[in-house]
């Protein structure tokens, strides 16, 4: 179990607005620190573990946490 | 009265409204999302996924217009109703979260601000078409100072080439590589295990979007011997709602259109598990998203057409209206997307 360092809640929000929340969020964060995102937005879900990965970032996991939400831990590089 | 014709078009309608909506669900087809990650997200596979429709589109249309199955129409050129009109509905499709065709999928996905959008549009395009906005469209579409008579004709033979020579491009560029890199993995080609958990609830991969949503709007061409349109579609659902002393009459092809896209996108969401209502959090968001819906429909009405219309009618027929309002709509969702997300630096 990793320690979350940092919630995001974008649950209701619309694109892009999780995925832009997320990317400034991760530039003010740490290396090692892990945020969580919650999402509810089917393309953000996927997208936002996609431009993590190629900024450098692990996604630790993605989850499905219940009917169109999820769960992202993302650790920083 | 309830015609033949009436029937037709409802199930017609229906039907492939209901694909296409299923189609724009799983592919998350939005051009809005398409073109603004371009710059915002260095995201391209909405993007991709758009020029490979464009490229099945104008083989489509080619093939059954060389069959005499359709008859094309590439819109004349308003030079100055493409730009402006492009130019605001590219800057409108920021504000509302999503591009003509995108805002009607989502409200099927139960996004409450897509539905607020959607009334937007509708209203836009309604002031645009009768009310007191129709003087600026017409300003707009009838002055025609940069070019002369510039009727345009749809010619097969050349959308057919660039059509094909697009496909062969795409998949020398983009295709090749993913089979090559699958084959030195030593994966097969085509997996086809779990095919129906890949239909119904997983995301397509943006070829197979593209792919889908051509034949699809090809379809559309063939059912009704025009483009698709989502704008019309809105204001001809407005115009059942207002004649409620003979509704049936007026709710016709469009109408069914965006009911059909709604419910396919509701069945694709819901199978899914992607079905829920939304409502934004801050009702800041909503007032947005009717203002990009209003600048949405203005657009719309002023350039002949949507996204839909123009981009995904309009320019596999060559038309230079749409290719012009399709570069404008283009141009507008980079500012406002650069206004937006990218002038804040933290």
């Amino acid at each position: 179990m990793v320690d979350i360092t940092d919630t995001l809640d974008c649950t209701g929000e619309v694109c892009p607005y999780p995925d832009v929340k997320t990317k400034r969020k991760v530039k003010k964060m740490n290396s090692g620190e892990v945020l969580e995102v919650l999402v509810d937005y089917p393309l953000s879900a996927e997208r936002i573990p996609e431009t993590m990965e190629s900024l450098g970032h692990k996604v630790v996991s993605v989850d499905k946490t219940g009917t169109s939400a999820w769960k992202i831990l993302i650790q920083i590089k | 009265m309830l015609t033949e014709e009436f029937w037709y078009v409802l199930i017609a309608g229906l039907i492939i409204g209901g694909i296409f909506g299923f189609i724009l669900q799983r592919g998350r087809f939005c051009m809005n999302s398409a073109f603004r990650d371009i710059i915002l997200l260095k995201e391209y596979k909405l993007a991709k996924a758009v020029l490979v429709s464009l490229a099945v589109l104008m083989v489509g249309f080619a093939i059954f217009a060389f069959g005499e199955v359709i008859d094309l129409a590439p819109k004349a050129f308003l030079p100055w109703a493409a730009i402006v009109g492009g130019l605001v509905f590219g800057i409108g499709m920021v504000f509302a979260a999503g591009c003509a065709s995108g805002t009607t999928y989502r409200v099927g996905e139960g996004m409450v601000g897509s539905l607020v959008a959607g009334i937007g549009l509708t209203f836009g395009a309604a002031m645009t078409a009768g009310g007191f906005l129709s003087g600026a469209k017409t300003y707009l579409q009838d002055s025609d100072t940069l070019v002369g008579d510039a009727s345009p004709s749809g010619n097969p033979t050349i959308m057919l080439i660039v059509g094909i020579v697009g496909l062969a491009l795409m998949f020398y560029f983009w295709g090749w590589p993913a089979i090559k890199k699958r084959r030195d993995a030593n994966e097969p080609l085509i997996k086809t295990d779990n095919l129906v958990e890949k239909t119904f609830k997983k995301a397509y991969p943006w070829w197979v979007t593209g792919i889908l949503i051509g034949i699809i709007l090809t379809a559309g061409y063939i059912a009704s011997n025009d483009v698709v349109g989502i704008t019309g579609g809105w204001m001809n659902i407005r115009g059942w709602l207002l004649s409620y002393e003979n509704p049936g009459a007026s709710v016709m092809w469009t109408g069914f259109i965006i009911f059909g896209i709604i419910l396919g996108s509701f069945v694709s969401a819901y199978l899914a598990g992607e079905f829920k209502l939304r409502v934004p959090k801050e009702g800041l968001t909503l007032l947005k998203q009717l203002f990009g819906g209003i600048l949405m429909g203005f657009g719309a009405v002023t350039a002949l057409g949507c996204n839909i219309t123009n981009i995904l009618g309009g320019v596999p027929q060559l038309s230079i209206h749409s290719i012009v309002t399709g570069v404008f709509i283009v141009l507008g969702c980079w500012i406002a997307a650069y206004l937006l997300f990218m002038w804040r630096k933290d």
